[in-house]
């Protein structure tokens, strides 16, 4: 019961903490915001005094958004999770995990092996093969890394608020910031392009190694990317039809009307399908186990075999990295985005100031980015690897129908009824027959009572 | 005009030709030629795998071994019987009691002995606690080549637990040097029984996890069903014996075919499979951990109080009292250690049914303190000969799985 109340406690202050970030982002976007503006009246000219420019105040927040939700969100959550991953899985393998380092003698959870493996990875020996291709070598580990930043700038983190009611000014009412250093029209359809372009520091790292394991690793690697690229777009087909924007901030907006009485029309419940398959694409572009076949340590070790110190770093942070992106984008996809669900999004509007409402929109926003790296980094110390042709095939031959089915049958539903009530229905029962099915699976192998004369009795 | 005509429909019909053979040509690859090991984080032991590669499918495979060569068979000629069990820990280093076991059921062949009944209980109990070490430890190194981590860490858990118990037993976890000619070194410690037990539950309970997440797995079956097949009739060309052997459907236990120790006396089950691919070789092992939890429990419910070690200075050192006491125990201590078990003059071949498979020692006596000629028929090594058959046409992807389902232990393999 005690251990209960502690973990209660730390979980409040973990959410109650993450709030506060949130609204400390807010600040920053807004004082950012206001700085601009007033280099713009001073400086440049190039507001007129005593105004404010709409122009100014956006560009500001774009910069205030790049060093709280890229600088400090996205590195520092990439980063614990490499702590987080240590944990996580020392849990489930009844170990303790990384406790070596210690701070006044507590370890703190493992978390000052960040900076040990920061310094290690920076001190640690250059060595580069004589006969790599130089260029495209030491090229590689950047195009692993920077498209994963540029991704995460369409994510939608916190809700627009009004910024004349954060700083009091009346001047400043109607121009609103928030969280998302860029609202694109192209919105999804910028994502598949940022996406396709990770393959290429992976397959360059393997290509320019001039190492035979890393050839069949980058190879790997290219084969399985290009391929789900296919089942990813499509995946998220039928998003775009239900909610009839490419946007990531407006289908956030969309996520929070009711559907079935009341039910926030999140993107789970209108498409199940959708989600699995974007899920099961997004992971096998994340290259982590179970689709880890262009690392598969047991056999080619992989594309960044011939890395060493910080350019390995650099791509094995870039892995961390996609999975936080990756659960950001499914959050705003598939789970409501910022609407906390446990609270209806318009009575929170109305009952606390606008920074709240915001810095409580961006927190539950961070809440489930946590609870999807959680479930990826589950799954990954859970199962084993694919295999090369079966890879392709759960792609080609199961992913790429299911997917390409669910743009049909989400078409024909929102056509029957824009409303998306059947779609939610629909949803409903597919969710419903998911779980039957898993309970029907996971049910207890039947006693296998004499079966010790025929073991393999497959 | 004609033969224009004529000229021109072979033109067409060869260029047709040439057509219809490209479609049918398949693309011109390069083969590569990887070198996986001798140091390889995946390989076992220390053996060097040379995979011609076409895309991803294995052309040719050549193993090349040797690198953990010790020449055991030559250095037991040259010390003592009593000494040579050291050297048989060094064997299949993970079920080293077997070893010690199937080495003292030769010499005691060759010597006419029959060891008293506790001691041949002792080494039922400790062989079968060291064939769950064995198959555990494949079974969660099998996870661990195919990416589950996790269970090969439940394994070695398991594994762990079963060690501690033997080292409170033998001193030494992995080193047991346990059996004696004549007998065993030492008596189960007090309480060692009860802990033993405790420590049988727990690895129970472990291994029934390890086979909840691996046996329903449809990752882990798809990538072991029909891998790597050796059909009944080709296991028993090739010599197979043990789990390999039984997993291709051939029924044949040395436990049961010819039962030596107590063997003839337990109730055990022998677990076949159908259709000798790595998922049954996986599945023999984890029903073969549940037939020796079964025997160890059997044994230690049926065990007396009784004597270790034969009492004949012939063969076993006298108690300490004696030695210090008596001008006879000093002598008899003083020829078993300086000259050695004078083992009469002849041969034999002592055959065990350790974890991997049939353990054969075939030895010559001169009638001197020493072995005069040594010969190991490890289990392992008729299965490593037929790996690169077993691997030519699959996938890169299944060596090193493949290498791991046959077991192969450098130790015993390479002597």
């Amino acid at each position: 019961m005690k251990r209960f109340v502690g973990m209660s406690v730390t979980l409040a202050a973990l959410v109650g903490g993450l709030v506060l970030l949130a609204a400390g982002f807010y600040w920053v976007a807004a004082g950012l915001g206001w700085a601009f503006n007033w280099a713009g009246i001073h400086w440049l000219g190039t507001v007129p005094d005593g105004t404010v420019s709409a122009a100014a105040i956006h560009f500001g927040a774009s910069v205030g958004n790049v060093l709280t939700l890229m600088l400090v969100l996205l590195m520092i959550s990439g980063s614990l999770l490499t702590v987080a991953e240590r944990k996580w899985s020392a849990l489930m393998q009844n170990r303790i995990g990384a406790n070596r380092i210690t701070v006044g003698g507590n370890p703190l959870g493992g978390i000052p092996f960040l900076a040990a493996d920061a310094l290690k990875m920076l001190t640690k020996e250059r060595i580069d093969p004589a006969a790599a291709t130089r260029l495209l070598f030491e090229l590689a580990p950047l195009l692993s890394f920077a498209p994963v930043f540029a991704l995460f700038a369409i994510v939608p983190v916190g809700p627009p608020i009004d910024l004349g009611a954060l700083v009091g000014d009346a001047a400043g009412a109607g121009r609103s910031i928030a969280l998302q250093v860029a609202s694109l029209d192209a919105g999804l359809l910028y994502l598949f392009a940022i996406a396709s372009l990770q393959v290429y520091g992976t397959a360059l790292a393997g290509w320019a190694s001039n190492n035979k394991l890393a050839l069949l690793g980058g190879v790997r690697a290219s084969s399985q990317m290009i391929s789900y690229e296919v089942s990813l777009g499509l995946s998220l087909v039928g998003s775009m039809m239900a909610y009839r924007t490419l946007r990531l901030d407006e289908m956030v907006v969309a996520q929070g009307h009711p559907v079935l009485g009341g039910f926030p029309a999140i993107g789970l419940l209108l498409q199940p399908v959708g989600f699995l398959v974007f899920f099961a694409s997004a992971f096998a572009e994340t290259k982590r186990a179970p689709f880890d076949l262009p690392e598969g340590e047991s056999e080619i070790i992989g594309y960044f075999i011939e890395y060493s110190g910080m350019k390995f770093g650099m791509m094995f942070l870039a892995e961390f990295l996609e999975i936080t992106v990756l659960s950001g984008v499914v959050t705003a996809v598939f789970l409501g985005g910022w609407n906390p669900l446990v609270v209806s999004t318009e009575w929170l509007r109305s009952a606390v100031s606008p920074l709240w409402f915001g810095a409580i929109c961006a927190g539950a926003f961070i809440v489930k980015m946590i609870v999807i790296m959680w479930l990826q980094l589950t799954i990954r110390w859970l199962l084993p690897r694919f295999r090369y042709d079966q890879i392709q095939q759960l792609c080609w031959k199961l992913l790429l129908p299911v997917a390409l089915a669910n743009v049909f049958v989400t078409g024909a539903v929102i056509l029957i009824d824009p409303s998306l009530q059947l779609l939610a229905w629909l949803g409903l029962g597919i969710i419903a027959g998911v779980v039957v099915l898993v309970l029907a699976a996971g049910r207890p192998a039947p006693a296998r009572a004499g079966d010790h004369a025929h073991a393999g009795g497959h | 005009m004609s033969s224009e005509v004529e000229a021109g429909a072979r033109t067409e019909a060869v260029a047709a030709g040439a057509r219809a053979s490209e479609l049918d040509a398949p693309l011109p690859t390069k083969r590569m030629l990887v070198n996986l090991g001798p140091s390889h984080p995946a390989m076992h032991g220390t053996t060097r795998a040379v995979v011609e590669l076409d895309g991803e499918t294995i052309a040719t495979c050549k193993l090349d071994i040797g690198f953990l060569h010790r020449g055991f068979e030559k250095s037991c000629e040259n010390v003592t019987w009593t000494q040579c069990f050291p050297y048989t820990d060094r064997l299949n280093y993970v079920s080293s009691i077997m070893n010690n076991v199937g080495f003292a059921l030769a010499v005691e062949k060759l010597c006419g002995l029959e060891v008293p009944e506790r001691a041949q209980y002792l080494r039922v109990v400790t062989s079968e606690i060291h064939r769950i070490c064995d198959h555990l430890t494949l079974v969660g190194a099998m996870g661990l080549e195919l990416g589950a981590m996790t269970v090969f860490l439940y394994a070695v858990e398991g594994r762990d637990l079963l060690w501690d118990r033997l080292a409170e037993l033998c001193g030494a976890r992995l080193t047991s040097n346990y059996a004696r000619v004549g007998g065993v070194t030492r008596d189960l410690p007090d309480g060692w029984t009860d802990a033993t037990l405790r420590s049988l539950d727990r690895v129970g309970a472990l291994r029934d996890e390890i086979d909840g997440l691996l046996s329903r797995n449809r990752i882990f079956t798809d990538r072991t069903r029909n891998v790597a097949r050796v059909p009944r009739d080709e296991a028993c060309e090739l010599g197979f014996s043990g789990p390999c052997l039984r997993a291709s459907g051939e029924p044949w236990d040395l436990r049961k075919a010819a039962p030596y120790l107590v063997y003839d006396r337990l109730d055990f089950d022998v677990p076949v499979g159908t259709n000798g691919d790595n998922l049954d070789r996986y599945l023999v092992r984890i029903e073969e951990m549940k037939q020796s939890d079964r025997i160890v429990r059997q044994c230690l419910a049926q065990m007396a109080p009784g004597e270790i070690a034969v009492a004949d200075v012939r063969y076993v050192l006298p108690p300490k009292p004696q030695v210090y006491g008596t001008i006879e125990g000093v002598m008899a201590h003083f020829k078993l250690v300086m000259e050695g078990i004078q083992v009469p003059a002849g041969e034999a071949y002592g055959y065990t049914e350790a974890a991997n498979g049939e353990l054969g020692f075939y030895l010559v006596s001169d009638g001197g303190g020493r072995p005069y000629k040594l010969g190991l028929r490890a289990p392992g090594w008729p299965m490593l000969a037929a790996l690169p058959r077993m691997l030519e046409g699959g996938l890169l992807a299944d060596l090193v799985p493949t290498f791991d389902s046959i077991n192969m232990i450098g130790g015993e393999v390479e002597q």
